[in-house]
């Protein structure tokens, strides 16, 4: 009973990149963008730069900016240079794709992970541990999480791995909607008759779990971790925006936007490749996840 | 850091810059028409709280806090000369006893806004209540010097017994010890008045009782101050404050690149208006394409000495040697484009510890080198000490809201050539202060800081810096340098009455101190500030690095 | 139904709590003073601890978290004699860095992001429910399917993003609209409203996508429901089908989305005013972190956590009373 769903998420999941065209596009950005991260440096070695290494000769003598136009783009610089410093922004992107995928695929890890196990907890089991789990999840969705990240943010010492803080942090905040939905999801599947059937067979709840309900989760859960990826991209791209996210010098589009800011009007290459960066990847993982959920619609999936 | 709480000024963000014009320091062209009496002074800051209460204010003699109160002493400042003590309500004071006891004589017939007459008892008034815990924040370079250590304020019922004024025109400071800058001390914010008696209210800061042309019309929190004229003020008894416009609007909380961007729109309302920030580097950038905007830049000389400190009680630093292969390391030319993208935007290279366009300093350069440093000669220093591979492991803390990150990054890759490897570590301003002023056993090898003197006197550049008095508990003396024979000359110094005579010993204190490199100069920070085009007699001069408010009018 | 609005305040109150106990105790954990402010220049240890003892931080940091509450009921007095301070009641602290009363300069700035809130909610209801429908009712269309691709870039786009974009092009290369100029409501009405048109834009932009693909799902599916077909075989004309039968039941989630939106304002508030520099509550939380005026963090944090949970209450107990179907669970 619950094998069919589970083989029908990588069926659905062809289906939806062969007729949605916008999904298959969504698809392939993240992917190429996947890729950009994960051979940052090779990409860089061939482009003969780091984006640590100061280079004045980039700049033009006269204002800080960078030396020719739109950034400075050339062969040399194939996206140009920051402003002041000479750093080469190709490589500052790139490997702002790392931070970004590295932080949202792990900080949605986490929340997704989380939220399943409360949200399938509380479903199952009922009882004091529903209300109390269900009652936490509201004092989480009262929590005004952003806030609290940005003074989490500013208080941790530097010494702090920062990249993990932001992952803990992130994932950890997302967990109540995912419980939510998998909660209400549980709470259907546990009236079904394959897990009443386990339950009088005397599964454990863990076995019950994982057989049995585990399995039929995996599309909704698929289709929320998809949708919330770029959520958590930019979450932390706003709080590295706001200057408590990933510490400098490691490159973060965020941080990047931010001090783009004030160089817009004379140097728009600046703002143009990490904005363009961030908004693909966003862009990309809201394709696909909104395809997938056509496809692997929680209700659906549950009616099924 | 000098500045950093200053009301009119922001120092978070660019530490200062100027436009391409080096030396190039005179009135900008609408400065050059002479502004007449009336219109609206409208002043754009960054910050969100304007302190008008003199006792928690650390404001410049010439800035927004000079609008409303007059001081015992003032400024007067000029391009092209060092600044100069002047009277304001009083004298320049004089003094019987070598530095010991200061007497100064009020003018006659000064008033406050209200109406009633200003005698020295509200001058007293005015010092005592800066003793008071709930009025702290502010200057307080003459608490020590007035023996208060004890002593809480007026509200208590008790007078500070140092001050005495004989007379309603006489008011006598004495001194715990000699101390030739005295008058300077009376120009700083407490040395307003504050009626006697009144002044107990915590927003008093909000409707103070105003001795100078302006007084407080209306005060709207975080986002407006308007001035408007005191009718009790009387020009010819004032020669530090032109007090021309009719109005005065001080819009808080405005975002820097706004200002600039507006500014430079140069329409309406902020033709009259000029920004109280620093204009930075990217905002200068974006000026020099616009030819009217550009003229309405205006650049300081000089500016505030960014510096690099060395912790002189910790290894391998103790070393002098050690610290003076440091002179030769860093790289003040890749300081200068990270702090401002250009030298010339930067500002000058430093070589001494008195600031430029302070009276006395003289010029010299203890360990001459190409501004890109001589890596080699640091090594070789290096190795005459004992530390033939290098250093390894230096931790430099840095305040991380004074955007320092870039300029330390570059100091680290600049000591890396002579293999001085360098950790940075970005604290905020409250953790960075509670490490470098207030810690007894800091962790930190290294730091970078900058360091505007308060009054214009060497006295103000050195003392606080590097006497073993300021070292933590809560001062400025972040290399944490300590020899006794420099603090028996800075005391001496500091008891000589005649500037000139001072001048020469703080010059001789200056060499001195650098001969045992506790600090390594970096740069003289610029400061640039944009104005429209209807603001008139907009100038910097050679001290402070910020415009004269107290002179800008409107041309009509 | 009053048995769950009594639990309901309960766990507000509850909420509440904890969330000023957390931002208390993460604050707390700082190696910083906020004494270090009122010490003045130069700072000695005596007038630090003066400052200290001013400001009520000599006491243990249980014990200010306590003091912190109480005044909440009792208000609170700093320092004695002539020139205590005093905060009364309802104090929710009171900053020594701008010498303001916390309260005081939440409701300074809260007209601020309300007006921003206000604006750019009625746009992104409106606009966003208009084209939702209408490329329900259009499915498959050329509209339809712009107004799809476009909000899933609404979706994609960072609020910053489109909002720098907004002042390059409109405020500083067309000079079109105003940046960075706020007109309070009562000085200036049209100036109001035209120094905040951009950010209502971008704003709604961003927002009304969410809108526009709740809408236009909810709207499809009402549409093949029964009742809707039975409306429209008794001849009731189209108008009327979808402007009183469908629309009715598209707007139950809109509202609660746009409550618990709305909730999270503040949150939200804090990047789109960094963006606009706009005065409101977003950025006086900006500034207190990066000042660490604690209590003026403290007093944001339980306001934002305050609207949230107020939001969600509201939305709960209306979807209650609105849906008879959610009683039940």
């Amino acid at each position: 009973m619950s094998t069919p769903v589970a083989r029908s998420v990588p069926a659905a999941i062809r289906s939806v990149l062969a007729r949605d065209r916008w999904a298959l596009a969504g698809t392939v950005t993240v992917v190429v963008i996947g890729l950009v991260a994960i051979f940052a440096n090779v990409l860089t070695a061939i482009e003969g730069h780091d984006p640590y290494t100061y280079d004045a000769t980039a700049l033009d003598p006269n204002t800080g900016l960078p030396a020719g136009s739109f950034g400075g783009v050339s062969a040399e610089h194939w996206f140009g240079v920051e402003p002041l410093t000479g750093r080469d922004l190709f490589a500052i992107v790139v490997h702002g794709a790392r931070t970004s995928f590295l932080i949202g695929l792990l900080a949605t890890l986490v929340s997704i992970g989380l939220g399943v196990l409360v949200g399938a907890a509380a479903g199952y089991l009922g009882g004091w541990i529903d209300r109390v789990i269900t009652w936490s999840a509201d004092v989480f969705l009262g929590f005004p999480y952003l806030v609290f990240m940005i003074a989490l943010g500013a208080v941790v010492p530097a010494e702090f791995p920062r990249a993990l803080l932001l992952i803990v942090v992130i994932g950890f905040f997302g967990w109540p909607s995912t419980a939510r939905i998998v909660r209400a999801q549980v709470l259907t599947l546990k009236e079904r008759n394959f897990v009443k059937a386990a339950r009088v067979l005397g599964a454990s709840p863990w076995q019950v779990f994982r057989t049995e309900l585990l399995p039929n989760l995996w599309g909704p859960v698929l289709v929320m971790a998809t949708l919330s990826v770029p959520g958590k991209i930019g979450l932390e791209a706003a709080l590295s925006f706001l200057g408590v996210g990933v510490l400098p010098p490691t490159p973060s589009w965020g941080r990047s936007i931010s001090a783009a800011i004030d160089w817009v009007s004379v140097d728009p290459a600046y703002l143009f490749f990490p904005g363009l960066a961030l908004f693909a990847v966003t862009w990309g993982f809201n394709a696909l996840g909104d395809g997938l959920r056509d496809a692997l619609d929680p209700r659906s999936v549950t009616r099924r | 850091m000098p500045g950093k709480k200053l009301l009119a000024v922001v120092l978070i963000g660019a530490l200062g810059v100027s436009a391409c014009g080096a030396n190039d320091q005179k009135p900008s062209d609408a400065a050059a028409a002479k502004p007449d009496k009336g219109g609206t002074l409208r002043i754009l800051s960054e910050s969100r709280t304007i302190n008008f209460d003199p006792a928690k204010s650390q404001s410049l003699a010439i800035t927004t806090l000079g609008l409303v109160h007059r001081r015992l002493t003032g400024w007067q400042n000029a391009v092209g000369q060092p600044a100069k003590v002047v009277p304001d309500l009083g004298d320049t004071g004089k003094t019987t006893d070598g530095g010991k006891t200061w007497t100064f004589v009020l003018q006659e017939g000064l008033k406050f806004s209200d109406g009633t007459p200003i005698t020295s008892a509200d001058v007293k008034w005015g010092v005592e209540r800066s003793f008071a815990p709930a009025f702290g924040g502010g200057l307080g370079y003459h608490k020590d010097l007035l023996g208060g250590a004890d002593y809480k304020g007026p509200f208590e019922g008790k007078e500070l017994d140092s001050i005495e004024t004989p007379d309603a025109k006489t008011i006598t400071f004495k001194l715990t010890r000699p101390y030739g800058d005295w008058p300077w001390i009376a120009s700083t914010p407490a040395f307003a008045p504050v009626p006697k008696g009144k002044g107990a209210e915590a927003d008093y800061q909000e409707h103070a009782i105003a001795s100078g042309p302006y007084q407080i019309a209306t005060y709207s929190k975080g986002v407006e101050v308007k001035l408007s004229r005191n009718p009790n003020w009387d020009g010819s008894k004032d020669q530090v404050r032109a007090g021309l416009p009719d109005d005065v609007v001080i819009q808080l909380g405005q975002d820097a690149s706004v200002v600039s961007q507006r500014l430079a729109a140069d329409s309406g309302d902020d033709q009259s208006a000029f920004g109280a920030s620093f204009t930075s580097p990217a905002q200068l950038a974006q000026l020099q394409a616009n030819a009217s905007a550009k003229s309405r830049v205006v650049t300081s000389k000089s500016g505030a000495i960014a510096y690099l400190a060395l912790n002189t009680q910790k290894a391998p630093l103790n070393n002098p040697k050690v610290r003076q292969a440091f002179q030769y390391a860093v790289n003040k030319s890749a300081y200068q484009i990270a702090s401002a993208g250009t030298a010339a935007l930067a500002g000058d290279a430093a070589t001494t510890l008195i600031t430029q366009g302070i009276e006395g300093r003289e010029q010299f350069d203890l360990y001459p080198s190409k501004p890109e440093g001589d890596p080699e000669k640091a090594k070789a220093l290096l190795a005459e000490a004992g530390f033939a591979n290098g250093l390894d492991g230096l931790s430099l803390v840095l305040n991380k809201s004074n955007n320092q990150t870039e300029k330390a990054e570059a100091i680290q890759a600049a000591l890396a050539r002579a293999n001085i490897k360098v950790n940075i570590r970005s604290l905020e301003a409250d953790a960075f202060e509670t490490e470098t002023n207030l810690s007894d056993n800091p962790t930190y090898d290294l730091t970078l800081s900058s360091w505007q003197p308060d009054f214009p006197s060497a006295n103000a550049n050195i003392q606080p810096l590097f006497a073993t008095s300021e070292i933590g508990k809560g001062g400025y003396n972040i290399s944490r340098y300590s020899n006794p024979e420099v603090d028996r000359l800075i005391e001496e110094a500091q008891s000589t009455v005649d500037a000139t005579e001072a001048g020469k010993k703080w010059a001789a204190i200056d060499k001195r101190i650098l001969e045992d490199s506790p600090v390594v100069p970096l740069i003289y920070t610029r400061n640039s500030f944009i104005h429209g085009s209807k603001v008139g007699n907009f100038f910097i001069a050679d001290f402070p690095a910020y415009p004269n408010y107290l002179q800008v009018g409107i041309t009509k | 139904m009053t048995k769950h609005v009594a639990a309901r305040l309960g766990g507000m109150v509850l909420v509440l709590l904890i969330v000023a106990f957390c931002t208390y105790v993460v604050f707390y954990l700082v190696p910083s003073d906020p004494a270090l402010l009122a010490c003045g220049k130069p700072c000695t240890p005596e007038n630090l601890a003066l400052a200290r003892e001013f400001m009520g931080f000599d006491e243990p940091w249980w014990q200010q978290f306590f003091t912190f509450l109480g005044g909440i009921f009792t208000g609170r007095t700093f320092g004695t004699g002539a020139t205590a301070i005093h905060c009364s009641a309802p104090c929710f602290g009171y900053s020594f860095r701008q010498n303001t009363d916390v309260l005081e300069l939440i409701a300074g700035r809260l007209p601020v992001t309300f007006s921003l809130a206000i604006g750019a909610a009625v746009l992104w209801v409106g606009v966003g429910v208009a084209v939702g429908v209408y490329a329900a009712l259009r499915k498959d269309s050329w509209f339809d399917r712009a107004a799809l691709a476009g909000s899933v870039i609404g979706v994609s786009a960072p609020v910053y993003l489109v909002g720098l974009l907004g002042i390059l092009v409109l405020g500083f290369q067309l000079n079109v609209v105003p940046v960075g100029n706020y007109t309070p409501f009562a000085e200036d009405p049209v100036r109001w409203a035209w120094g905040l048109v951009l950010p209502w834009c971008v704003l709604a932009f961003a927002h009304g996508a969410h809108y526009v693909k709740l809408t236009r799902s909810q709207m499809l599916e009402t549409m093949s429901e029964d009742f809707i077909r039975t409306a429209r075989a008794k001849g009731v004309p189209e108008r009327t089908v979808v402007g009183k039968h469908a629309l009715r039941n598209v707007l139950l989630p809109v509202v609660t989305l746009t409550g618990i939106e709305f909730g999270s304002l503040l949150g939200g508030a804090v990047i789109t005013e960094r963006v606009f520099s706009l005065p409101g509550l977003g950025g006086l939380l900006i500034e207190a972190v990066h000042s660490r005026d604690l209590p003026t963090l403290l007093g944001c944090t339980l306001f934002a956590g305050f609207l949230v949970v107020v939001a969600n209450a509201v939305v709960d107990l209306s979807y209650g009373l609105l849906d008879p179907r959610a009683r039940l669970t």
